[in-house]
């Protein structure tokens, strides 16, 4: 941190400025100036709220596909593909059994277990042909995307939020003052800042497990140098499946997130798969803390477009894309 | 000896290749520390020094493959230390790969053909080369002086490796090179073909200068009039050839490194 | 650097086996097949009726050209990028937008022949900034970034209503009429297509033997030689972009004619990848095999339900056809049906040989 800053003082500066200042739009209670110029406090402190949330979405998507990639070099094309199957298994779970967490559990072990297959009967008859196994996950998420479309329909489903998150709670944030002088509190989703929390923890936990446990080393040598960890004798293999049901089965949690936020249909695989591109090649391909930074600048920038800008929404989030290419074009938080 | 090494390190107006207090570290590691070193015109040396000694390095610092952390490098002059390879090879400097860096989808003729047109105009030509192209004749006597005319049609991928390593040599000398770095040119050269590289390079314009990087002492001490020990990322001594043959401490070190 | 190696191992691993032309004149002008080809493609209006000669043949052309682009990039560059249909959607939008259409809201009416020049110029810089962008990163980032380029782009033409008229497009662009013909009637329309195709396939086999397709494939094999000899790679790379948008602006325009109509499902990420897949299956180191590749996708896409129903199965399963097929190529074949078609000719010409027991090489 320290040598960033006596690195990048221009840089440092900029972003402590952001930070006060997005600090003090959120805890202030907004001059009338203010609203007048660019909306209601509510208005904004929700799309923050939602571009935070989904943020964590998109990080669970994500972090799945930089791992894949940073052990293996695969872009793995079919990652939208295993984020829908999850969702869609979800819905299933949830809607026979009634249970949101279960759904949970089975979506993961079920996407982990299609990750450990693609891996076992796949990838590994070409290992260390990049672009070999990238054109294999197209021709896998095409045919992954009809017989998803056979089994399901091109209908919504949408999982069952359980009872228990339902509604919105207050949170300690003056939106406004009403003229008798009551603040009024901001009011949100309660499942979405639940999930997002759970995303948070994953996220640290995949974090401390990658830092601080034996096979997290393993992991983060074999990301820097595949050679060293080939000569080291370690059971890459072994360590390549893991990794690779570990990632599919995020995208498989994620896919129930997103089915409960969101919606699912055909094409959302297609829209995930994106957001996971643009998320690491913001943060930083093979970086899980890039991960979480690309998916919080992309969340946000959506949801504050979309209110905001409502034509260009998109171009936003495109333009991050091409200004960190061009300023550093190995993303934001990548060590190389 | 104290007027050999004044005059190999003497700074003149014409030193060739000239390189100040050059640092490159790869992270913590320091590959290169403060290497001083001056070449004149048409000067012939040998860098001597055991692996991971900073050889290849020095090199890559000097072509711009990988800039130097801190120094600078002049060529016949010129600052090029921030130049993209790219620049300092149209300015006459020429290198080759200890491991080959060939074009395997290609064959001989058009590997050749490509680095006479690298250091000539029309890089971008959207025109192919008539029958008498300038270049392509270029190319064709280059493939020649290489001993390679017979298999100027083949892919580079189907070529034996001794003709890979001539093919190597050739790219490096297409244009109107200056100066020529060659790294470790004898690798795996059988003893009839090493006998051909001495003399292609013995034979090459008296005023084209270069630096070889070689292991092969009756190789390297042949064909240059200076030498270069390298040791740890440090130049360690200079001086002529019969010199740096018959110091102890640099027989020691040299045949230690090797043999570890 | 060792992405960049790895394509250029799928790429070439077939034609080491396979022979290149040594010569450097046209490799096909000896090839009587080539002929004959030559031949049905120049008198196909008295063969095929107006259904063929558009749906199937105008078409395969098409998008062979728009494929061809991407194999001139892959082929030759080593850059797989997936924005090619992006880029002659633009084109296409561009012809739109600048000449005359249904939406007189939008289009601004200028006459083709300046529309069109307009239309190739924007696609040319908009496929070369993409390309820039895209030579920031080496080998396998190219396709993500090609990807999120040609995403970002479908998802733009769906929320701008100013400019690409949002999710319905613009529809009943004009198509040119002039001495006393018009373009847009099947014979006609043929004849423009396959000689733009022509003209796109011949240019690209004759730029492979020039100093600036000799230079990319130099580029492809090792980039790092390349800057040791003295060029310039990121610019050489960003040209190459220039020239395949180029390419692949003009295919736009002649989709734009062919349909009278764009909107983004022209533009969708799977038609981008149905790009991608058409150049693999064809073969992607020679100019030919996008068009093979063209014409089997465009005969699975029209003739799949029928032929699923035919065998019993469900005919809207056409996309797993698709994606089985590609598949199998990936896995089997590195370089398409090409690469396919020559191992059996060359097992063949083994089986010829081997009773006079001489190996031809050594």
């Amino acid at each position: 941190m320290t040598r960033f800053v006596e690195r990048h003082p221009t840089w440092a500066l900029i972003i402590i400025i952001a930070i006060a200042v997005a600090l003090w739009l959120i805890s202030a209670v907004w001059p009338p100036g203010l609203e007048e110029a660019i909306g209601r406090k509510r208005v904004f402190l929700n799309a923050l709220f939602n571009g935070i949330t989904l943020g964590g979405l998109y990080f669970l998507v994500a972090s799945g596909f930089t791992l894949i990639f940073g052990l293996m070099r695969n872009v793995n094309l079919a990652h939208g593909s295993l984020y829908l199957f999850g969702g869609y298994v979800g819905y299933a779970i949830s809607a026979s059994t009634g249970s949101w967490i279960l759904s949970f559990i089975v979506a993961f072990i079920l996407t982990a277990l299609v990750g450990v297959l693609l891996q076992v009967l796949v990838f590994r008859r070409m290992e260390g042909q990049d672009l070999r196994q990238t054109m294999v996950t197209i021709g896998l998420s095409i045919v992954f995307a009809d017989l998803m479309l056979w089994a399901c329909g091109g209908d919504f489903y949408q999982i069952q939020t359980p009872s228990w998150l339902i509604g919105p709670i207050e949170l300690p944030l003056i939106t406004a003052v009403k003229s008798s002088g009551d603040p009024v509190y901001l009011r949100y989703p309660l499942v979405r800042l639940v999930i997002f929390l759970a995303s948070a923890i994953i996220g640290i936990a995949m974090w401390l497990a990658l830092n601080r446990t034996r096979i997290g080393m393993i992991i983060r040598a074999g990301v820097d140098d595949r050679d060293i960890l080939a000569a080291t004798g370690v059971r890459i293999q072994i360590v390549f499946v893991l990794v690779f049901a570990l990632g599919a089965g995020l995208a498989g949690i994620a896919g129930v997130v997103g089915g409960t936020f969101q919606s699912l249909s055909p094409g959302e695989d297609i829209r995930f798969l994106l957001a996971s591109l643009v998320v690491v090649i913001v943060g930083g391909m093979g970086s899980i803390p890039g991960a979480a930074l690309g998916a919080l600048i992309i969340g946000l920038a959506e949801q504050l477009g979309s209110v905001y800008i409502p034509t260009y929404a998109i171009v936003v989030t495109f333009l991050i894309m091409v200004l960190v290419l061009a300023l550093r074009p190995q993303g934001l938080l990548a060590r190389r | 000896m104290d007027s050999v090494a004044q005059r190999l390190s003497a700074v003149g107006a014409g030193a060739a290749l000239e390189l100040r207090g050059v640092t490159r570290l790869f992270g913590a590691l320091a590959a290169l520390t403060d290497v001083t070193i001056t070449v004149r015109p048409g000067e012939r040396r040998a860098v001597l020094g055991s692996n991971g000694a900073g050889k290849t390095t020095l090199f890559n610092c000097i072509t711009g493959d990988f800039p130097p952390s801190s120094g600078t490098i002049r060529f016949f002059g010129e600052d090029v230390t921030h130049f993209p390879p790219y620049e300092r090879i149209r300015r006459g400097l020429r290198r080759t790969y200890q491991i080959s860096a060939l074009f395997p989808g290609l064959t001989v003729q058009d590997n050749v053909y490509l680095a006479c047109r690298g250091v000539s105009r029309g890089r971008f030509s959207f025109l192919r080369p008539g029958q008498n192209d300038a270049l392509m004749h270029a190319a064709d006597g280059l493939v020649q002086a290489v001993h390679l005319t017979g298999v100027k049609d083949q892919r580079v991928a189907e070529l034996a490796h001794g003709q890979q390593r001539q093919l190597e040599i050739a790219l490096a000398l297409a244009g109107a090179p200056r100066f020529v770095l060659f790294d470790e040119p004898a690798a795996g050269l059988s003893p009839t073909e090493r006998v051909e590289l001495v003399e292609i390079l013995t034979s090459l314009p008296p005023h084209i200068g270069y630096i070889i990087i070689e292991h092969d002492m009756d190789v390297a001490l042949r064909v240059v009039e200076s030498v270069t020990m390298m040791h740890n990322g440090r130049i360690f001594k200079e001086g002529l050839p019969q010199e740096i043959q018959s110091a102890p401490e640099v027989q020691e070190l040299y045949l230690g490194g090797g043999h570890e | 650097m060792s992405v960049t190696h790895d394509a250029r191992i799928q790429v070439h691993k077939p034609a080491s086996t396979a022979q290149r032309p040594a010569v450097r004149g046209w490799p096909d002008i000896n090839n009587p097949a080539a002929w004959i080809v030559a031949v049905i493609l120049l008198i196909m209006p008295l063969i095929a009726n107006g259904f063929f000669l558009i749906e199937i043949f105008a078409t395969t052309l098409i998008l062979g050209t728009i494929a061809l682009s991407l194999m001139f990039l892959a082929g030759y560059g080593g850059m797989v990028s997936l924005m090619q249909l992006t880029i002659a959607g633009f084109a296409a939008y561009m012809v739109a937008v600048f000449g005359v259409s249904g939406n007189a809201n939008i289009s601004l009416g200028w006459p083709w022949w300046l529309a069109v020049p307009m239309a190739l110029t924007l696609a040319t810089i908009f496929g070369t900034l993409g390309g820039a962008l895209a030579v920031r990163t080496e080998g396998i980032y190219t396709i993500m970034i090609t990807l999120a380029i040609g995403a970002a782009f479908y998802y733009f033409t769906n929320q701008n209503w100013a400019i690409f008229n949002g999710h319905t497009g613009i529809n009943n662009v004009a198509t040119p009429h002039f001495w006393g013909v018009d373009w847009r009637a099947d014979i006609p329309f043929y004849y423009v297509v396959l000689a733009t195709a022509a003209l796109c396939y011949f240019a690209v086999e004759y730029i492979s033997r020039a100093p600036f397709g000799l230079a990319l494939q130099g580029v492809r094999d090792n980039p790092r030689r390349m800057a040791a000899l003295g060029f310039n790679v990121n610019a050489h790379r960003v040209a190459a972009y220039a020239v395949a948008s180029f390419i692949a602006g003009l295919a736009g325009v002649l989709q734009v004619w062919n349909y009278r109509q764009i909107s983004p499902g022209s533009v969708s990420v799977g038609a981008c990848i149905d790009v991608l897949i058409i150049a693999v299956v064809g073969g992607i180191t020679r100019p030919v095999g996008p068009y093979i590749g063209a014409l089997v996708f465009v005969l699975l896409r029209t003739f799949a339900l029928d032929f699923l129903v035919k065998i019993g199965l469900d005919g809207n399963r056409f996309r797993l056809l698709i994606g089985l097929g590609f598949l199998a190529i990936v896995f089997w074949s590195s370089d398409g049906v090409i690469g396919l078609w020559q191992r059996w000719r060359q097992s063949q010409v083994r089986e010829e040989n081997r009773p006079g027991g001489g190996r031809g090489h050594g």
